[in-house]
């Protein structure tokens, strides 16, 4: 039905609308590429639905997140797929590209709360759940003790779950602040040294020697550039966590934003923020990232969230030796011993995990909870980060090759 | 972008009028691509656009630059990128020793050296980049950015800067501009997320794992021994295993070791105990191997008994 339609149309005019759609839906799509696809029209004329398909694809996508909403759209424009078995075939594939939300359009990406206009029917995408609002705006009455102590005094130990709104909003304001910084490694690249404690750079000491007739008078010295390790922070965001969920993303905001790292944040699944937050607005950030997460607040699967980062991220080079910061306080409804095969894997590949607990502040704290009790061993340090102060205490721990203090857990040699 | 050349624009249209023309030379040099690719690389070709490639390892893109080059006849220059990896390594260098070399010899024979002698293109060491520009045609050159996330953000960007010029400037030189802009292929594992302004100047495709008869086929045409059926099997057994929930799920690579070995081995047919043997051509960890034993070696080779 569409293929009689589509050799009467203009590849100009299609490529603009079908770019148009795509930038309503908020999967990129820019002038550029509409003159790209027109181009592409002409070399490959849509002569059936696959090889439109196809040309559409290449030219106009960009990055495997944008697959799904991609495929909605084009659904959407050109009409459900028809039985084209070549189609089915290259999607259905187990591994294809999140396959089990392809037919419409779950993800909505930031700053595009809108619904895509495009839709016709059975393709709405549901808005994005609202990030944990007003968490412990009711909180308990406060001590007479904390009122009179000065206002950022009381932020530095109060815990995240007590605090109002504009007490979290100054908060963030501390978060700022604080320097998150990895530590170091040896880079592959060299720096000239004027000690001679480096190994002889012949490279630059024969450029040098140019200056002099050719003589060397001047060895040069080259030692290894030090360069801050990878940080990656896994958030927690599930039901159990709320209180404390806002808390994290600025610190995870703070981080991405100053230290270069990587965020993730995982309920039921997981979802890869860094893109989100990579901005100086806080606000903004994280607004944008409530839009790009879409299980605020749901149940745990720590096993599942600690897999799936693996395969999809950790394995490929983000968490090799990389500083690895969980934060969660351990309930979940997956088996312990996943959750120990999967803190394994992660132990092998890392270079320090560091778990964040806001239960741990709790007097009596005893890590019982199944998931906690199974990661425990992997970590190399176990803080409570429940209050500003005890983020400190985080920055520290992330900074440091030895671990932190007293509240260091058993750590096993594997 | 300079004056486009004409005549090897026409005879590219000529040979690639679409699509399946240039999947049929690529068949024909061994590398079998869906209509997928076949579009991809087409309008990398023809558009012509840089093209990013990205998929699980193991899954040929690497082998679809290199196959690109086979069909247009023309060199591959690959550009193996990693972390700290700098102009000096990518486009040109000098090569001082050979220079103060020069030197000492000028000085040595009496002769005289000039200085723009010493900053020829004798003393010049050039590197992938510089080598796809200066490359003389008559088609352009392939050149293949290897797993381009592994390189640090200023390189990508550097790079991109260098290929929407097409040309290099050296001071000692002057500016070297590309007769033929080389067709670039970049490959991404992932690793990090690509920056925009490298995203936004390619055109991309998902090369997705293919299905056992296409995995099959690309065995018996990497592995002349291996006969159909036990191609077929094997490509099955590993679609099979792939449904396991793996740490390392077998790709492509794996199918052709493991027909490799079936046929250093004499095996006619995939049963239980060529699976036994050959375990290791497969998995490659501890967990994946425990658990694919745990089904049996039956089950992987036959499916129904075991």
């Amino acid at each position: 039905m569409a293929e009689t339609a589509l050799r009467r149309l203009e590849p100009a005019e299609l490529a603009a609308a079908l770019v148009a759609a795509l930038h309503r839906a908020g999967a990129g799509g820019s002038p550029e590429r509409a003159v790209w696809l027109a181009q592409a029209l002409r070399l490959v004329p849509p002569t059936t639905r696959a090889s439109l398909y196809w040309t559409c694809r290449i030219v106009l996508v960009s990055g495997k997140d944008q697959l799904p909403v991609f495929d909605a759209v084009f659904a959407a424009v050109f009409g459900e797929y028809d039985d084209d078995a070549e189609l089915m075939g290259a999607r259905g594939e187990k591994n294809a590209p999140q396959p089990a939300q392809r037919p419409g359009i779950r993800r909505t990406p930031a700053g595009e709360g809108a619904a895509p206009a495009v839709q016709p029917g059975p393709a709405a995408p549901p808005a994005p759940a609202p990030p944990a609002a007003g968490s412990g705006v009711e909180g308990p009455d406060r001590e007479a003790i904390l009122l009179t102590a000065s206002a950022e005094e009381r932020l530095h130990t109060t815990s995240f779950a007590e605090l109002t709104e504009d007490e979290q909003a100054q908060l963030r304001l501390l978060i700022g602040r604080l320097r998150l910084a990895a530590p170091v490694r040896q880079s592959r690249r060299t720096r000239p040294t004027a000690r001679t404690a480096g190994r002889l750079d012949l490279r630059r000491t024969a450029r040098a020697a140019r200056r002099t007739g050719s003589d060397p008078v001047r060895l040069v010295f080259a030692r290894r550039r030090r360069q801050p390790r990878r940080l990656v922070m896994l958030c927690d965001v599930s039901g159990s966590m709320e209180a404390f969920t806002r808390a994290y993303l600025t610190v995870l905001q703070a981080a991405v934003a100053s230290a270069k790292a990587e965020a993730f944040v995982f309920a039921t699944r997981l979802t890869r923020l860094t893109r989100q937050l990579a901005m100086h607005d806080p606000d903004q950030a994280l607004a944008r990232a409530a839009a790009g997460a879409e299980d605020w607040s749901g149940g745990t699967r720590l096993a599942d969230g600690l897999r799936s980062f693996i395969d999809a991220h950790g394995r490929r080079g983000t968490a090799r030796g990389a500083v690895v910061v969980i934060f969660s306080d351990g309930w979940a409804q997956d088996d312990p011993a996943d959750v120990a095969a999967q803190m394994a894997r992660l132990r092998r590949l890392a270079f320090r995990i560091i778990w964040v607990n806001p239960r741990k502040a709790a007097p009596g704290y005893q890590p019982l909870a199944g998931g906690m009790a199974a990661a425990l061993p992997f970590c190399d340090a176990f803080v409570s980060g429940h209050s500003y102060d005890a983020l400190a205490e985080l920055a520290s721990a992330i900074r440091s090759g030895a671990a932190a203090g007293p509240a260091t857990a058993t750590r096993r040699i594997l | 972008m300079g004056a486009p050349e004409e005549g090897p624009r026409e005879e590219l249209r000529q040979r690639f009028p679409d699509p399946a023309a240039l999947a049929g030379a690529l068949d024909d040099v061994d590398y079998l691509a869906d209509n997928g690719l076949a579009t991809a690389l087409f309008l990398a070709l023809r558009l012509p656009q840089p093209i990013l490639l990205e998929g699980e390892a193991g899954v040929g893109k690497t082998e679809a630059a290199k196959a690109l080059a086979r069909v247009l006849d023309t060199p591959l220059f690959r550009l193996q990128c990693y972390e700290g990896i700098d102009a000096g390594e990518a486009l040109y260098e000098w090569n001082h020793q050979r220079q103060l070399l020069g030197i000492r010899l000028a000085e040595m024979h009496e002769d005289s050296l000039d200085e723009s002698d010493l900053f020829s293109g004798r003393y010049l060491l050039r590197r992938p980049l510089l080598q796809a520009i200066e490359h003389p045609g008559p088609r352009p050159a392939v050149l293949l950015l290897d797993e381009i996330d592994r390189a640090d953000a200023e390189f990508e960007a550097f790079t991109f800067e260098l290929l929407a010029e097409a040309a290099v400037t050296i001071p000692e030189l002057g500016t070297i501009r590309a007769l033929h802009p080389p067709i670039v292929v970049l490959t991404s594992n992932r690793t990090r997320d690509l920056h925009d302004a490298l995203t936004r100047r390619c055109i991309y495709h998902w090369i997705d794992y293919p299905p056992a008869e296409r995995i099959a086929r690309i065995v018996r045409r990497k592995v002349p021994g291996s006969a159909a059926p036990i191609a077929l099997e094997a490509a099955a057994a590993i679609t099979r295993l792939r449904a396991l929930d793996l740490v390392k799920p077998p790709g492509i690579a794996e199918a052709i070791d493991w027909a490799s070995a079936l046929d250093v081995l004499g095996t006619e047919h995939l049963d239980a105990r060529a699976v036994e043997q050959t375990w290791g051509a497969v998995l490659k960890n501890r967990e994946d191997l425990a658990a694919a034993k745990e089904r049996g070696a039956a089950w992987l080779a036959g499916g129904g008994h075991g």
